[in-house]
């Protein structure tokens, strides 16, 4: 014991004044949250408003129809009318930016209106994110126009408006709050701890194998009285509190970000901070233990087994996909968490980190976990230790 | 003291490696070190020469644990290096001249590091630590990180963590290599001390002037086997040729 803690203390030193390892695992996980949500909701509200307040420019080819449409549309301050266009000419228009839409009334509109059928309204616009609230802006003032119609039909008619409605439904959303944004995030919060986990471990990782293989410090330390299993363990335990305190960091990040986020409604907050509530982390981060000893111990044996730093950053970048790919299987809508999906490494905890956040998650499949993921971090501890007594791992090229 | 009896010691080769020696090697193993015997004394400096790749490292690699030995034994001061590693390594101080030191660790750190691995006691090593620190006046750079030390004020932490313990047997691995003319020198003195405190040494070199000025005793080592091994006055007497430069060429040539 009194071995492994010196290893241990030595490589923490080591790599807390590596400032690579610094950076992965303090400064990213803790900034990258916070600049996120600023950036992105600063961005999202600027659009929107933007968007809303923009003057739209409507190209109106009425062809003598719906003199009350058009009079609306000239009664308002938050268009701009644009008329005696011809119709070959609205895609031009709008592509070159002259026109944010083209609205073509059929030459029977008032025809068929008044033989109460539908008139039709050809609508030429160019679907972006961006442009999508001018859309929708123009949508509503054609429905406006279309109640009044109706309206009018009705009245005319001498019948109740109401007679449309021949069935009311009553929807009764049985969800919690926490439950639906629970769901709703909980599928992008477990990619984004898995990934922590996973940057957070990776260059002490490569530091303290290769980095120490290529130093020319590995042999004399094999040659200290210390077995080979309390290196590897003083090693191990270093990757795996720098993994899991990435994920810490990343939480203590987004705790941040969403206290400081003032764009948030107050009721969408208080539901957030209740699913970040402090049982859930906390179960979180018990999952994440094993997965960092599962991850720490796959690093480990690619870095052992590489010659130098470089080589080990090679031979590690694959294993990114083979990380990300669950996590977003784990996001696919109809993936959830079962008996076999809680079986399989970083899925199951992806998968499971979105129940545990919704409140949906139960104790049998909990175990379940946790049963999969302590076999998967012991048997690749014990595969990294077997590793490391290896002559061809530790003296390979040399 | 170090007694190596029969040593062997096989790697297997892998297509590569297979390729690299050539079409006429068919064999899928190596004996990079075969039937090797010697033995080195308390107060005496044991010199292993050889070209490059003629199995100096991976002997010496074995005496330290470092590797198992396929066939044959190894004891140093009494414990056999495959049933009592840890005994061995308690008594082993080993350097190279690629050893590194830990860049982001200061000479205190890493010399406290090697010495708790050692579990020495603070008063013990505390001593230990002054005597060295002192004797290669380290005390100006101690606490200073190891990437900012210059190549020599390196080699002499090196030394220090190498001694710390007051190992009884040391193996030295072409400790020259790559070091310029000063921090060499600090070397050859600090393998002369070892002798003068009656410490076991073993040193491999590819050097002649270093031979000359420190064996006690040779062997030559090529192609894995000893094609000499005895006192280095003996060799001197028997020389057939001018210079032991020229006489080592000889052998490894009739070899």
């Amino acid at each position: 014991m009194r071995t492994f803690r010196t290893i241990f203390k030595k490589e923490l030193i080591d790599s807390l004044r590596d400032r690579r390892t610094l950076i992965m695992m303090v400064i990213i996980p803790l900034l990258l949250f916070p600049l996120l949500m600023t950036i992105s909701t600063k961005i999202q509200v600027r659009q929107m408003r933007r968007a809303q307040e923009k003057i739209l420019k409507i190209g109106l080819v009425t062809n003598g129809n719906a003199e009350a449409f058009r009079q609306t549309l000239f009664a308002r301050t938050d268009v701009q009318i644009v008329e005696n266009l011809h119709v070959d000419s609205a895609e031009a228009l709008i592509l070159s930016d002259s026109l944010d839409a083209v609205m073509v009334f059929a030459e029977d509109f008032d025809q068929e209106v008044g033989a109460l059928r539908a008139g039709k309204v050809r609508l030429y616009f160019r679907s972006a994110e961006d442009r999508d609230i001018g859309k929708r802006r123009l949508l509503d003032l054609i429905s406006d126009f279309e109640k009044s119609v109706v309206s009018r039909r009705f009245k005319k008619l001498n019948l109740d408006e109401t007679i449309l409605k021949a069935v009311r439904v009553q929807e009764k959303d049985v969800a919690t709050q926490k439950e639906k944004i629970g769901k709703a995030i909980g599928g992008f919060l477990p990619y984004i701890f898995v990934l922590f986990c996973y940057l957070g471990a990776l260059y002490p990782a490569i530091d303290l194998g290769a980095g120490e293989k290529e130093r020319g410090t590995l042999e004399t330390l094999l040659t200290s009285p210390a077995t080979r299993f309390q290196i590897l363990l003083g090693k191990f335990g270093v990757v795996v509190l720098t993994g899991v305190m990435s994920a810490v960091v990343s939480i203590v990040g987004l705790f941040l970000a969403v206290r400081q986020a003032t764009e948030i409604p107050p009721e969408l907050l208080s539901a957030i901070l209740g699913i970040l509530e402090v049982k859930s982390i906390l179960l979180v981060l018990t999952l994440l233990v094993p997965l960092t000893i599962f991850l720490a111990a796959v690093l480990l044996s690619i870095s052992i087994y590489a010659k130098s730093f470089k080589e080990a950053q090679s031979l590690i970048s694959p294993l990114m996909i083979v990380v990300i790919v669950p996590v977003f299987i784990g996001l696919m809508p109809g993936i959830t968490l079962d008996t076999t999906t809680a079986l399989i490494p970083i899925l199951n905890v992806s998968l499971a980190t979105k129940a545990i956040l919704s409140g949906t998650m139960t104790a049998g499949l909990l175990s379940e976990v946790y049963v999969s993921l302590i076999l998967f971090a012991a048997a690749s501890l014990y595969g990294c230790a077997k590793w490391f007594e290896r002559e061809e791992t530790i003296f390979r090229g040399s | 003291m170090i007694e190596v009896s029969n040593l062997t010691k096989t790697f297997k080769l892998n297509r590569q490696q297979k390729r690299e020696m050539g079409p006429t090697f068919t064999d899928s193993t190596i004996d990079a070190v075969k039937e090797v015997s010697f033995t080195c004394q308390p107060g005496r400096i044991f010199t292993l020469l050889g070209p490059n790749g003629a199995g100096k490292t991976t002997a010496l690699r074995m005496i330290a644990t470092l590797l198992k030995p396929t066939a044959g034994t190894i004891k140093v001061c009494g414990y056999d290096v495959v049933k009592e590693p840890q005994a061995v390594r308690r008594r082993l101080g080993f350097l190279t001249g690629t050893t590194g030191l830990y860049d982001r660790l200061t000479p205190l750190e890493v010399v406290k590091y090697y010495a708790d691995l050692h579990g020495m006691e603070e008063s013990t090593f505390l001593r230990r630590r002054e005597e060295l620190f002192s004797l290669l006046d380290i005390h100006e750079f101690a606490k200073r990180r190891i990437g900012k030390l210059s190549s020599g004020m390196k080699q002499k932490v090196s030394i220090v963590r190498t001694l710390i313990h007051d190992p009884e047997v040391i193996v030295f691995d072409e400790p020259t290599a790559g070091l310029d003319v000063i921090a060499s020198r600090h070397i050859m003195d600090l393998i002369r001390d070892c002798r003068r405190a009656g410490k076991t040494v073993i040193f491999s070199t590819h050097r002649m002037g270093e031979v000359s000025l420190l064996s006690d005793d040779l062997a030559i080592i090529h192609k894995g086997k000893l094609i000499y091994n005895g006192a280095y006055k003996d060799f001197l007497n028997q020389m057939r040729t001018e210079s032991v430069e020229d006489e080592f060429i000889r052998l490894v040539e009739a070899a």
